[in-house]
Protein backbone atom coordinates (compact mmCIF):
# COMPACT_ATOMS: atom_id res chain seq x y z
CA UNK A 1 0.00 0.00 0.00
CA UNK A 2 2.67 2.81 0.98
CA UNK A 3 4.27 1.68 -2.50
CA UNK A 4 1.47 2.35 -4.34
CA UNK A 5 0.75 5.68 -2.19
CA UNK A 6 4.60 6.40 -3.01
CA UNK A 7 3.71 6.34 -7.12
CA UNK A 8 0.31 8.23 -6.68
CA UNK A 9 2.76 10.84 -4.99
CA UNK A 10 5.91 10.78 -7.56
CA UNK A 11 2.79 10.86 -10.95
CA UNK A 12 1.43 13.69 -9.23
CA UNK A 13 4.95 15.41 -8.81
CA UNK A 14 5.93 14.48 -12.55
CA UNK A 15 2.24 16.02 -13.78
CA UNK A 16 3.15 19.12 -11.64
CA UNK A 17 6.47 19.47 -12.89
CA UNK A 18 5.13 19.22 -16.73
CA UNK A 19 2.36 21.71 -16.27
CA UNK A 20 4.85 24.09 -14.41
CA UNK A 21 7.01 24.33 -17.34
CA UNK A 22 9.66 22.09 -15.90
CA UNK A 23 12.09 21.13 -19.09
CA UNK A 24 10.47 23.52 -21.33
CA UNK A 25 12.50 25.53 -23.55
CA UNK A 26 11.43 28.82 -23.10
CA UNK A 27 8.42 31.51 -22.88
CA UNK A 28 7.80 33.30 -26.00
CA UNK A 29 5.10 36.31 -25.79
CA UNK A 30 3.16 37.08 -29.04
CA UNK A 31 2.19 40.85 -29.25
CA UNK A 32 -0.15 41.33 -32.55
CA UNK A 33 -0.30 44.49 -33.47
CA UNK A 34 -4.31 43.83 -34.78
CA UNK A 35 -5.10 40.66 -34.56
CA UNK A 36 -8.33 41.20 -36.45
CA UNK A 37 -6.02 41.85 -39.37
CA UNK A 38 -5.75 38.99 -42.24
CA UNK A 39 -2.21 39.31 -42.34
CA UNK A 40 -0.70 39.33 -38.81
CA UNK A 41 -3.08 36.84 -37.79
CA UNK A 42 -1.78 34.55 -40.77
CA UNK A 43 1.87 35.18 -39.60
CA UNK A 44 0.67 33.99 -35.91
CA UNK A 45 -0.52 31.45 -36.90
CA UNK A 46 2.07 29.67 -38.73
CA UNK A 47 4.25 31.20 -35.92
CA UNK A 48 2.25 29.16 -33.08
CA UNK A 49 2.36 26.23 -34.64
CA UNK A 50 6.23 25.39 -35.27
CA UNK A 51 6.46 26.64 -31.72
CA UNK A 52 4.16 24.01 -30.60
CA UNK A 53 5.77 21.55 -32.48
CA UNK A 54 8.94 22.36 -30.71
CA UNK A 55 7.08 22.26 -27.45
CA UNK A 56 7.92 26.03 -26.72
CA UNK A 57 5.01 27.73 -24.61
CA UNK A 58 3.84 31.14 -25.80
CA UNK A 59 1.23 33.90 -24.03
CA UNK A 60 -0.80 36.10 -26.98
CA UNK A 61 -1.44 39.98 -26.02
CA UNK A 62 -3.37 41.62 -28.89
CA UNK A 63 -3.02 44.99 -28.63
CA UNK A 64 -6.57 46.03 -30.27
CA UNK A 65 -7.65 44.09 -27.16
CA UNK A 66 -6.44 46.53 -24.44
CA UNK A 67 -7.69 49.73 -23.93
CA UNK A 68 -4.44 50.79 -21.79
CA UNK A 69 -1.53 48.25 -24.22
CA UNK A 70 1.42 50.00 -22.52
CA UNK A 71 1.03 49.16 -18.88
CA UNK A 72 -0.68 46.33 -19.38
CA UNK A 73 1.70 44.73 -21.36
CA UNK A 74 4.72 46.11 -19.06
CA UNK A 75 2.36 44.20 -16.50
CA UNK A 76 2.02 41.24 -18.29
CA UNK A 77 6.32 41.07 -19.34
CA UNK A 78 7.19 41.10 -15.57
CA UNK A 79 4.48 38.77 -14.77
CA UNK A 80 5.63 35.93 -17.67
CA UNK A 81 9.53 36.97 -17.78
CA UNK A 82 9.62 36.03 -21.57
CA UNK A 83 12.75 34.88 -23.01
CA UNK A 84 11.63 36.61 -26.24
CA UNK A 85 8.95 39.02 -27.33
CA UNK A 86 7.72 38.71 -30.82
CA UNK A 87 6.07 41.85 -32.56
CA UNK A 88 4.02 41.47 -35.61
CA UNK A 89 3.29 44.82 -36.96
CA UNK A 90 5.51 48.31 -36.83
CA UNK A 91 2.76 49.01 -33.68
CA UNK A 92 3.41 46.33 -31.42
CA UNK A 93 7.43 46.46 -31.95
CA UNK A 94 7.87 50.27 -31.07
CA UNK A 95 5.25 49.13 -27.66
CA UNK A 96 7.95 46.81 -27.19
CA UNK A 97 10.93 48.40 -27.41
CA UNK A 98 9.18 51.30 -24.90
CA UNK A 99 8.56 48.19 -22.85
CA UNK A 100 11.14 46.21 -22.34
CA UNK A 101 13.83 47.74 -24.42
CA UNK A 102 16.37 44.84 -22.30
CA UNK A 103 14.77 41.91 -23.63
CA UNK A 104 15.23 40.28 -26.78
CA UNK A 105 12.69 41.41 -29.62
CA UNK A 106 11.75 39.59 -32.81
CA UNK A 107 9.85 41.88 -35.28
CA UNK A 108 8.31 41.23 -38.78
CA UNK A 109 5.22 42.89 -41.18
CA UNK A 110 6.76 45.91 -40.08
CA UNK A 111 6.81 48.03 -43.03
CA UNK A 112 9.91 49.51 -44.34
CA UNK A 113 12.00 47.81 -40.96
CA UNK A 114 15.10 50.09 -41.75
CA UNK A 115 13.17 53.01 -40.27
CA UNK A 116 12.56 51.12 -36.88
CA UNK A 117 14.38 52.04 -33.86
CA UNK A 118 17.02 48.81 -33.75
CA UNK A 119 18.62 48.14 -30.50
CA UNK A 120 20.98 45.94 -29.13
CA UNK A 121 19.37 42.00 -29.27
CA UNK A 122 16.71 42.68 -31.83
CA UNK A 123 16.07 40.97 -35.00
CA UNK A 124 13.48 40.37 -37.53
CA UNK A 125 12.19 39.02 -40.73
CA UNK A 126 11.49 41.99 -43.09
CA UNK A 127 8.33 42.93 -44.87
CA UNK A 128 9.34 42.78 -48.88
CA UNK A 129 11.48 40.46 -50.71
CA UNK A 130 15.01 41.44 -51.13
CA UNK A 131 15.00 43.13 -55.00
CA UNK A 132 17.69 40.47 -55.95
CA UNK A 133 14.69 37.94 -55.16
CA UNK A 134 12.35 39.67 -57.24
CA UNK A 135 14.30 40.54 -59.93
CA UNK A 136 15.42 36.59 -60.18
CA UNK A 137 11.47 35.72 -60.16
CA UNK A 138 11.12 38.26 -62.55
CA UNK A 139 13.38 37.25 -64.98
CA UNK A 140 12.32 33.51 -64.54
CA UNK A 141 8.63 34.97 -65.86
CA UNK A 142 9.77 36.98 -68.65
CA UNK A 143 13.73 35.87 -69.72
CA UNK A 144 13.85 38.51 -72.54
CA UNK A 145 13.49 41.80 -70.59
CA UNK A 146 16.72 43.49 -71.09
CA UNK A 147 15.49 47.41 -69.80
CA UNK A 148 13.27 47.83 -66.69
CA UNK A 149 12.13 51.77 -65.86
CA UNK A 150 11.05 52.66 -62.40
CA UNK A 151 10.02 56.00 -60.99
CA UNK A 152 11.04 57.05 -57.46
CA UNK A 153 11.81 60.22 -54.94
CA UNK A 154 15.21 60.38 -54.10
CA UNK A 155 14.80 61.23 -50.98
CA UNK A 156 12.84 58.41 -49.63
CA UNK A 157 13.97 55.77 -51.97
CA UNK A 158 17.36 56.43 -53.25
CA UNK A 159 19.41 53.16 -51.58
CA UNK A 160 16.67 50.86 -52.54
CA UNK A 161 17.15 52.46 -56.34
CA UNK A 162 20.70 52.13 -56.40
CA UNK A 163 20.55 48.30 -54.80
CA UNK A 164 17.88 47.57 -57.44
CA UNK A 165 20.15 48.99 -60.20
CA UNK A 166 23.68 46.74 -59.07
CA UNK A 167 21.55 43.84 -58.10
CA UNK A 168 19.54 43.81 -61.77
CA UNK A 169 22.99 44.67 -63.21
CA UNK A 170 24.46 41.56 -61.88
CA UNK A 171 21.53 39.49 -63.71
CA UNK A 172 22.00 41.36 -66.93
CA UNK A 173 19.49 43.92 -66.73
CA UNK A 174 19.44 47.78 -66.82
CA UNK A 175 17.29 49.94 -64.81
CA UNK A 176 16.34 53.40 -66.11
CA UNK A 177 15.82 54.92 -62.97
CA UNK A 178 13.57 58.62 -63.42
CA UNK A 179 13.68 61.21 -60.25
CA UNK A 180 10.51 62.92 -59.54
CA UNK A 181 9.92 65.35 -56.56
CA UNK A 182 6.06 65.27 -56.82
CA UNK A 183 3.04 63.59 -58.86
CA UNK A 184 2.86 66.36 -60.75
CA UNK A 185 5.97 65.24 -62.59
CA UNK A 186 4.88 61.46 -63.05
CA UNK A 187 3.29 62.79 -66.36
CA UNK A 188 6.62 64.09 -67.97
CA UNK A 189 8.76 61.47 -66.00
CA UNK A 190 6.96 58.78 -67.83
CA UNK A 191 6.60 60.41 -71.25
CA UNK A 192 10.32 60.50 -71.19
CA UNK A 193 10.93 56.97 -69.87
CA UNK A 194 8.43 54.59 -71.21
CA UNK A 195 9.58 54.64 -74.88
CA UNK A 196 13.40 53.23 -73.41
CA UNK A 197 12.27 50.38 -71.50
CA UNK A 198 10.68 47.20 -71.84
CA UNK A 199 8.60 46.42 -68.59
CA UNK A 200 7.73 49.54 -66.02
CA UNK A 201 8.06 48.59 -62.00
CA UNK A 202 6.26 50.15 -59.81
CA UNK A 203 8.02 50.09 -56.91
CA UNK A 204 6.71 51.19 -52.93
CA UNK A 205 7.86 54.95 -53.08
CA UNK A 206 5.19 57.05 -51.18
CA UNK A 207 5.70 60.19 -53.45
CA UNK A 208 4.92 57.71 -56.68
CA UNK A 209 2.08 56.47 -54.99
CA UNK A 210 0.73 59.60 -53.12
CA UNK A 211 -2.87 59.32 -54.81
CA UNK A 212 -4.98 57.32 -56.55
CA UNK A 213 -4.50 59.54 -59.55
CA UNK A 214 -1.04 58.67 -59.91
CA UNK A 215 -1.71 55.06 -59.85
CA UNK A 216 -4.03 55.34 -62.63
CA UNK A 217 -1.60 58.00 -64.15
CA UNK A 218 1.30 55.44 -64.46
CA UNK A 219 -1.17 52.48 -66.03
CA UNK A 220 -2.84 54.60 -68.90
CA UNK A 221 0.36 56.00 -69.91
CA UNK A 222 2.32 52.02 -69.80
CA UNK A 223 -1.24 51.43 -71.64
CA UNK A 224 -1.00 53.42 -74.17
CA UNK A 225 2.79 52.60 -75.25
CA UNK A 226 1.83 49.18 -74.67
CA UNK A 227 4.34 48.62 -72.09
CA UNK A 228 3.83 45.83 -69.23
CA UNK A 229 3.92 47.02 -65.90
CA UNK A 230 5.82 44.99 -62.89
CA UNK A 231 4.57 45.51 -58.98
CA UNK A 232 5.44 44.78 -55.85
CA UNK A 233 2.12 44.09 -54.59
CA UNK A 234 -1.44 42.16 -55.73
CA UNK A 235 -3.48 45.46 -54.96
CA UNK A 236 -2.33 46.43 -58.66
CA UNK A 237 -3.12 43.43 -60.66
CA UNK A 238 -6.64 45.17 -60.76
CA UNK A 239 -5.37 48.35 -62.49
CA UNK A 240 -3.31 46.16 -64.83
CA UNK A 241 -0.14 45.06 -63.88
CA UNK A 242 1.45 41.51 -65.87
CA UNK A 243 3.03 40.34 -62.58
CA UNK A 244 2.77 40.88 -58.77
CA UNK A 245 5.77 39.33 -56.49
CA UNK A 246 5.62 40.07 -52.81
CA UNK A 247 6.45 37.88 -49.47
CA UNK A 248 4.68 34.99 -48.40
CA UNK A 249 2.61 35.76 -44.97
CA UNK A 250 2.49 32.05 -44.07
CA UNK A 251 6.50 31.71 -44.19
CA UNK A 252 7.08 35.12 -42.50
CA UNK A 253 5.77 33.34 -39.21
CA UNK A 254 7.55 30.16 -40.28
CA UNK A 255 10.82 31.74 -40.40
CA UNK A 256 10.24 33.78 -37.37
CA UNK A 257 9.55 31.01 -35.37
CA UNK A 258 12.67 29.31 -36.75
CA UNK A 259 14.54 32.54 -36.11
CA UNK A 260 13.71 32.45 -32.54
CA UNK A 261 14.56 28.84 -32.06
CA UNK A 262 18.09 30.03 -32.91
CA UNK A 263 18.03 33.53 -30.90
CA UNK A 264 16.89 31.49 -27.63
CA UNK A 265 19.90 28.28 -28.47
CA UNK A 266 21.99 31.56 -29.28
CA UNK A 267 22.94 30.87 -32.71
CA UNK A 268 21.91 33.95 -34.69
CA UNK A 269 24.16 36.83 -34.32
CA UNK A 270 22.34 40.00 -32.81
CA UNK A 271 20.86 42.37 -34.85
CA UNK A 272 19.89 39.80 -38.22
CA UNK A 273 16.87 40.65 -39.97
CA UNK A 274 16.20 38.59 -42.69
CA UNK A 275 14.35 39.24 -45.88
CA UNK A 276 11.95 36.57 -46.42
CA UNK A 277 12.14 33.21 -47.86
CA UNK A 278 9.05 32.77 -49.04
CA UNK A 279 7.07 34.61 -52.13
CA UNK A 280 3.59 34.74 -53.44
CA UNK A 281 2.91 35.44 -57.56
CA UNK A 282 0.11 36.88 -59.27
CA UNK A 283 -0.13 36.20 -62.89
CA UNK A 284 -2.04 38.74 -64.80
CA UNK A 285 -3.01 36.87 -68.34
CA UNK A 286 -5.34 39.10 -69.32
CA UNK A 287 -3.09 42.06 -69.03
CA UNK A 288 -0.36 40.49 -70.63
CA UNK A 289 -2.78 38.57 -73.67
CA UNK A 290 -4.23 42.05 -74.31
CA UNK A 291 -0.66 43.76 -74.34
CA UNK A 292 0.45 40.08 -76.69
CA UNK A 293 3.08 39.91 -74.43
CA UNK A 294 4.66 36.12 -73.56
CA UNK A 295 5.56 34.77 -70.56
CA UNK A 296 7.92 31.89 -69.70
CA UNK A 297 5.30 28.72 -69.42
CA UNK A 298 7.47 26.52 -67.46
CA UNK A 299 7.04 29.46 -64.66
CA UNK A 300 3.71 28.47 -64.23
CA UNK A 301 4.79 26.10 -61.64
CA UNK A 302 5.47 29.03 -59.27
CA UNK A 303 2.17 30.79 -59.67
CA UNK A 304 -0.30 31.01 -56.70
CA UNK A 305 -3.06 33.32 -58.70
CA UNK A 306 -3.53 33.62 -62.98
CA UNK A 307 -6.26 36.40 -63.15
CA UNK A 308 -8.18 35.40 -67.09
CA UNK A 309 -10.16 37.77 -68.23
CA UNK A 310 -13.74 37.76 -68.04
CA UNK A 311 -15.86 36.19 -70.24
CA UNK B 1 -44.74 30.22 -37.31
CA UNK B 2 -45.87 26.64 -36.96
CA UNK B 3 -46.74 25.95 -40.14
CA UNK B 4 -43.68 27.96 -41.57
CA UNK B 5 -41.35 25.62 -39.98
CA UNK B 6 -42.60 21.92 -42.07
CA UNK B 7 -42.93 23.72 -45.37
CA UNK B 8 -39.64 25.38 -44.96
CA UNK B 9 -38.52 22.02 -43.52
CA UNK B 10 -40.11 20.17 -46.63
CA UNK B 11 -38.57 22.66 -48.97
CA UNK B 12 -34.78 22.31 -47.64
CA UNK B 13 -35.11 18.34 -47.74
CA UNK B 14 -36.82 18.81 -51.44
CA UNK B 15 -33.70 21.29 -52.48
CA UNK B 16 -30.72 19.20 -50.70
CA UNK B 17 -31.89 16.57 -52.29
CA UNK B 18 -32.42 17.77 -55.62
CA UNK B 19 -28.84 19.38 -55.06
CA UNK B 20 -27.03 16.01 -54.08
CA UNK B 21 -29.01 14.04 -56.86
CA UNK B 22 -27.46 16.61 -59.46
CA UNK B 23 -24.21 16.08 -57.83
CA UNK B 24 -24.12 12.65 -57.31
CA UNK B 25 -24.40 12.80 -61.89
CA UNK B 26 -21.30 14.32 -62.44
CA UNK B 27 -18.46 12.63 -64.28
CA UNK B 28 -15.69 11.05 -62.60
CA UNK B 29 -13.68 13.70 -60.81
CA UNK B 30 -9.75 13.88 -60.79
CA UNK B 31 -8.49 14.36 -57.05
CA UNK B 32 -5.43 15.89 -56.48
CA UNK B 33 -2.73 16.80 -53.57
CA UNK B 34 1.27 16.92 -53.34
CA UNK B 35 2.89 17.20 -50.24
CA UNK B 36 6.12 18.33 -52.43
CA UNK B 37 4.86 21.94 -52.30
CA UNK B 38 3.18 24.59 -50.17
CA UNK B 39 1.72 26.88 -53.35
CA UNK B 40 -1.75 28.52 -52.32
CA UNK B 41 -2.82 27.72 -55.78
CA UNK B 42 -5.40 25.65 -55.41
CA UNK B 43 -8.53 27.92 -56.68
CA UNK B 44 -6.12 28.52 -59.60
CA UNK B 45 -5.70 24.62 -60.05
CA UNK B 46 -9.68 24.49 -59.89
CA UNK B 47 -10.67 26.82 -61.86
CA UNK B 48 -8.48 25.81 -64.88
CA UNK B 49 -8.77 22.16 -64.84
CA UNK B 50 -12.29 22.61 -64.08
CA UNK B 51 -12.83 24.38 -67.00
CA UNK B 52 -11.33 22.45 -69.51
CA UNK B 53 -12.61 18.98 -67.74
CA UNK B 54 -15.75 20.15 -68.09
CA UNK B 55 -15.54 20.34 -71.37
CA UNK B 56 -14.50 17.48 -72.31
CA UNK B 57 -16.57 14.66 -71.05
CA UNK B 58 -17.84 17.20 -67.80
CA UNK B 59 -15.26 16.15 -65.39
CA UNK B 60 -13.88 17.60 -61.96
CA UNK B 61 -10.98 18.80 -60.30
CA UNK B 62 -10.45 18.72 -56.21
CA UNK B 63 -7.66 20.25 -55.07
CA UNK B 64 -6.23 19.46 -51.29
CA UNK B 65 -4.55 21.48 -49.04
CA UNK B 66 -4.72 18.49 -46.39
CA UNK B 67 -3.17 14.85 -46.68
CA UNK B 68 -5.99 13.92 -44.07
CA UNK B 69 -8.66 14.87 -46.11
CA UNK B 70 -7.33 13.55 -49.18
CA UNK B 71 -7.00 10.04 -47.91
CA UNK B 72 -9.75 10.08 -46.74
CA UNK B 73 -11.42 10.64 -50.34
CA UNK B 74 -9.86 7.38 -51.14
CA UNK B 75 -11.25 5.17 -48.44
CA UNK B 76 -14.03 5.92 -49.65
CA UNK B 77 -12.85 4.08 -52.83
CA UNK B 78 -15.43 5.74 -55.32
CA UNK B 79 -13.00 4.67 -58.14
CA UNK B 80 -11.77 7.92 -59.51
CA UNK B 81 -8.45 9.13 -60.35
CA UNK B 82 -5.93 10.56 -57.62
CA UNK B 83 -3.00 12.53 -58.49
CA UNK B 84 -0.63 12.35 -55.75
CA UNK B 85 3.24 12.29 -55.63
CA UNK B 86 5.15 9.20 -55.65
CA UNK B 87 6.55 8.98 -52.52
CA UNK B 88 2.66 9.75 -51.46
CA UNK B 89 1.89 6.64 -53.54
CA UNK B 90 4.56 4.38 -52.11
CA UNK B 91 3.18 5.47 -48.50
CA UNK B 92 -0.12 4.50 -49.33
CA UNK B 93 0.81 1.17 -50.50
CA UNK B 94 2.34 0.55 -47.38
CA UNK B 95 -0.91 1.06 -45.79
CA UNK B 96 -2.29 -1.65 -47.97
CA UNK B 97 -4.11 1.51 -49.94
CA UNK B 98 -4.32 -0.74 -53.52
CA UNK B 99 -3.44 2.53 -55.72
CA UNK B 100 -2.58 1.70 -58.56
CA UNK B 101 -0.21 4.05 -61.36
CA UNK B 102 -1.87 4.61 -64.59
CA UNK B 103 0.00 7.45 -65.86
CA UNK B 104 3.30 9.42 -65.04
CA UNK B 105 3.92 12.71 -65.79
CA UNK B 106 6.39 14.13 -67.73
CA UNK B 107 8.67 16.93 -67.53
CA UNK B 108 11.33 17.65 -70.70
CA UNK B 109 11.02 14.33 -71.57
CA UNK B 110 11.69 12.68 -68.14
CA UNK B 111 9.34 10.58 -66.13
CA UNK B 112 11.74 10.74 -62.89
CA UNK B 113 13.67 13.20 -60.46
CA UNK B 114 16.17 13.15 -58.06
CA UNK B 115 15.96 15.54 -54.95
CA UNK B 116 19.19 17.40 -54.05
CA UNK B 117 20.57 18.40 -50.71
CA UNK B 118 22.45 22.32 -51.86
CA UNK B 119 24.33 24.39 -49.72
CA UNK B 120 26.79 27.17 -50.40
CA UNK B 121 30.57 25.99 -51.57
CA UNK B 122 31.94 27.09 -48.24
CA UNK B 123 29.49 23.26 -46.60
CA UNK B 124 31.87 20.68 -47.70
CA UNK B 125 30.35 18.13 -45.12
CA UNK B 126 27.07 17.18 -44.04
CA UNK B 127 27.78 17.21 -40.13
CA UNK B 128 27.94 20.95 -40.70
CA UNK B 129 24.57 21.03 -40.69
CA UNK B 130 24.03 20.54 -37.49
CA UNK B 131 22.05 23.54 -35.97
CA UNK B 132 21.39 24.84 -39.39
CA UNK B 133 17.83 25.35 -41.13
CA UNK B 134 17.56 23.67 -43.63
CA UNK B 135 14.87 25.06 -46.31
CA UNK B 136 12.30 22.99 -48.12
CA UNK B 137 8.22 23.08 -50.26
CA UNK B 138 6.20 20.38 -49.13
CA UNK B 139 5.22 19.12 -46.11
CA UNK B 140 6.98 18.58 -43.29
CA UNK B 141 7.13 14.78 -43.29
CA UNK B 142 8.49 15.05 -46.68
CA UNK B 143 11.10 17.27 -46.66
CA UNK B 144 11.92 15.40 -42.69
CA UNK B 145 12.10 11.78 -45.41
CA UNK B 146 14.17 13.20 -47.94
CA UNK B 147 16.51 14.39 -45.68
CA UNK B 148 16.77 11.40 -43.67
CA UNK B 149 17.35 9.42 -47.48
CA UNK B 150 20.57 11.67 -48.48
CA UNK B 151 21.60 11.77 -44.76
CA UNK B 152 21.85 7.98 -44.85
CA UNK B 153 22.00 5.72 -41.61
CA UNK B 154 25.36 7.11 -40.83
CA UNK B 155 23.95 11.11 -40.04
CA UNK B 156 20.73 10.26 -39.46
CA UNK B 157 21.42 11.42 -35.87
CA UNK B 158 22.06 14.36 -37.38
CA UNK B 159 18.23 15.13 -38.14
CA UNK B 160 17.28 16.36 -34.58
CA UNK B 161 19.66 19.15 -35.09
CA UNK B 162 18.27 20.50 -37.72
CA UNK B 163 15.15 22.77 -38.22
CA UNK B 164 12.90 22.73 -41.51
CA UNK B 165 11.99 25.64 -42.90
CA UNK B 166 8.93 25.34 -45.05
CA UNK B 167 8.65 27.24 -48.45
CA UNK B 168 5.87 27.70 -50.84
CA UNK B 169 8.09 26.58 -53.78
CA UNK B 170 11.81 24.70 -54.46
CA UNK B 171 12.71 28.23 -56.21
CA UNK B 172 12.04 29.78 -52.70
CA UNK B 173 14.18 27.03 -50.87
CA UNK B 174 17.33 27.46 -53.39
CA UNK B 175 17.09 31.24 -53.28
CA UNK B 176 17.08 31.50 -49.18
CA UNK B 177 20.33 29.65 -49.24
CA UNK B 178 21.85 32.47 -51.66
CA UNK B 179 20.25 35.36 -49.92
CA UNK B 180 21.07 33.50 -46.18
CA UNK B 181 17.64 32.34 -44.91
CA UNK B 182 18.97 29.03 -44.55
CA UNK B 183 21.83 26.98 -44.87
CA UNK B 184 20.98 24.08 -46.98
CA UNK B 185 17.62 23.56 -49.53
CA UNK B 186 15.95 20.46 -50.68
CA UNK B 187 14.99 20.54 -54.04
CA UNK B 188 14.28 18.88 -57.22
CA UNK B 189 17.19 18.99 -60.05
CA UNK B 190 15.44 20.45 -62.28
CA UNK B 191 14.88 23.81 -60.03
CA UNK B 192 18.59 23.50 -59.93
CA UNK B 193 18.59 24.22 -64.19
CA UNK B 194 16.25 27.37 -63.23
CA UNK B 195 18.11 28.83 -60.58
CA UNK B 196 20.90 28.52 -63.09
CA UNK B 197 18.64 29.83 -65.64
CA UNK B 198 17.81 33.10 -63.90
CA UNK B 199 20.36 33.71 -61.06
CA UNK B 200 23.37 31.87 -62.65
CA UNK B 201 25.69 34.52 -60.06
CA UNK B 202 23.65 32.33 -57.26
CA UNK B 203 23.62 29.15 -58.78
CA UNK B 204 27.94 29.42 -59.76
CA UNK B 205 28.05 30.04 -55.09
CA UNK B 206 25.72 26.38 -54.35
CA UNK B 207 26.50 22.67 -54.76
CA UNK B 208 24.98 19.68 -54.05
CA UNK B 209 25.54 18.03 -51.24
CA UNK B 210 23.39 14.83 -51.28
CA UNK B 211 21.25 13.65 -53.45
CA UNK B 212 17.68 11.75 -53.10
CA UNK B 213 17.14 8.44 -55.18
CA UNK B 214 15.44 9.17 -58.29
CA UNK B 215 11.29 9.00 -58.06
CA UNK B 216 8.64 9.32 -60.33
CA UNK B 217 7.54 12.82 -60.90
CA UNK B 218 3.40 13.14 -60.09
CA UNK B 219 1.51 10.30 -60.77
CA UNK B 220 -1.89 9.76 -61.29
CA UNK B 221 -3.39 6.70 -59.64
CA UNK B 222 -6.44 4.33 -59.41
CA UNK B 223 -7.67 2.19 -56.89
CA UNK B 224 -8.85 -0.69 -59.32
CA UNK B 225 -9.02 -1.52 -62.89
CA UNK B 226 -10.38 1.77 -64.03
CA UNK B 227 -13.54 1.13 -65.81
CA UNK B 228 -14.81 3.13 -68.89
CA UNK B 229 -15.46 6.20 -67.22
CA UNK B 230 -12.23 6.14 -65.64
CA UNK B 231 -10.52 5.07 -69.02
CA UNK B 232 -12.23 8.12 -70.69
CA UNK B 233 -11.02 10.49 -68.16
CA UNK B 234 -7.57 9.02 -68.25
CA UNK B 235 -7.95 9.47 -71.85
CA UNK B 236 -8.66 13.24 -71.49
CA UNK B 237 -5.56 13.50 -69.25
CA UNK B 238 -3.29 12.37 -71.39
CA UNK B 239 -4.16 14.04 -74.14
CA UNK B 240 -4.32 17.24 -72.45
CA UNK B 241 -0.39 18.94 -73.26
CA UNK B 242 -2.01 18.75 -76.67
CA UNK B 243 -4.31 21.23 -76.23
CA UNK B 244 -2.69 24.93 -75.13
CA UNK B 245 -5.32 25.35 -72.89
CA UNK B 246 -4.49 22.05 -70.81
CA UNK B 247 -0.69 22.45 -71.73
CA UNK B 248 -0.83 24.91 -69.72
CA UNK B 249 -2.81 23.49 -66.58
CA UNK B 250 0.07 20.68 -66.58
CA UNK B 251 2.72 23.49 -65.98
CA UNK B 252 0.65 24.78 -63.14
CA UNK B 253 1.52 21.15 -61.58
CA UNK B 254 4.74 21.29 -62.34
CA UNK B 255 4.60 18.82 -65.46
CA UNK B 256 4.34 18.95 -69.15
CA UNK B 257 2.97 15.64 -70.35
CA UNK B 258 1.99 12.21 -69.50
CA UNK B 259 3.32 8.79 -70.39
CA UNK B 260 1.03 5.78 -69.41
CA UNK B 261 2.28 2.91 -67.79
Amino acid sequence: MKIMDFCKVLILLSVFWVSAGFALPGKVLIVNSDNTVFRYETIASEFKKVLQQNAYQWTEFNLNSHADAEAELKQLIQQENPVLIYCIGTKAYSLARNVASNKKLLFSAAINWRRLDIGEGTYGVANELSSAQEISLLRYFFPTIKTIGLLYNDKFSREYVETIKKEALALGINIINQPINDTQEISGALNELLPKIDMFWIISDPVVLSSKASVQQIFQAAQQQKKPVYAYSEVFIEQGAVLAISADLATIGRQSASLALMINEDKVPEGTVQNPAGSTVTLNKCALDALRFSFNQDALDSVNKIVECDK
Amino acid sequence: MKRILPVFFIFSVFITGSYWSAYSNVGSIIYFYNPETNINNFATLKTAFDTYLVNHGGYYFQPFDSRENFEAVIQEKKGDIYLLSSWHLKALQQKNVPLKIALVGTSKGNTMQRKVLSTKKDIVDVTMLKNTVVAGAGSEEYIHSVLKQILGKEQEALLKDIKILLVPKDIDAIMAVGFGMASAAISAESSLDKLAMINPNQFRELHGLGFSEKDYLLVAATLKKPEQQEAELLEVLRKMSEADAGGENLKLLGIDGWRAM
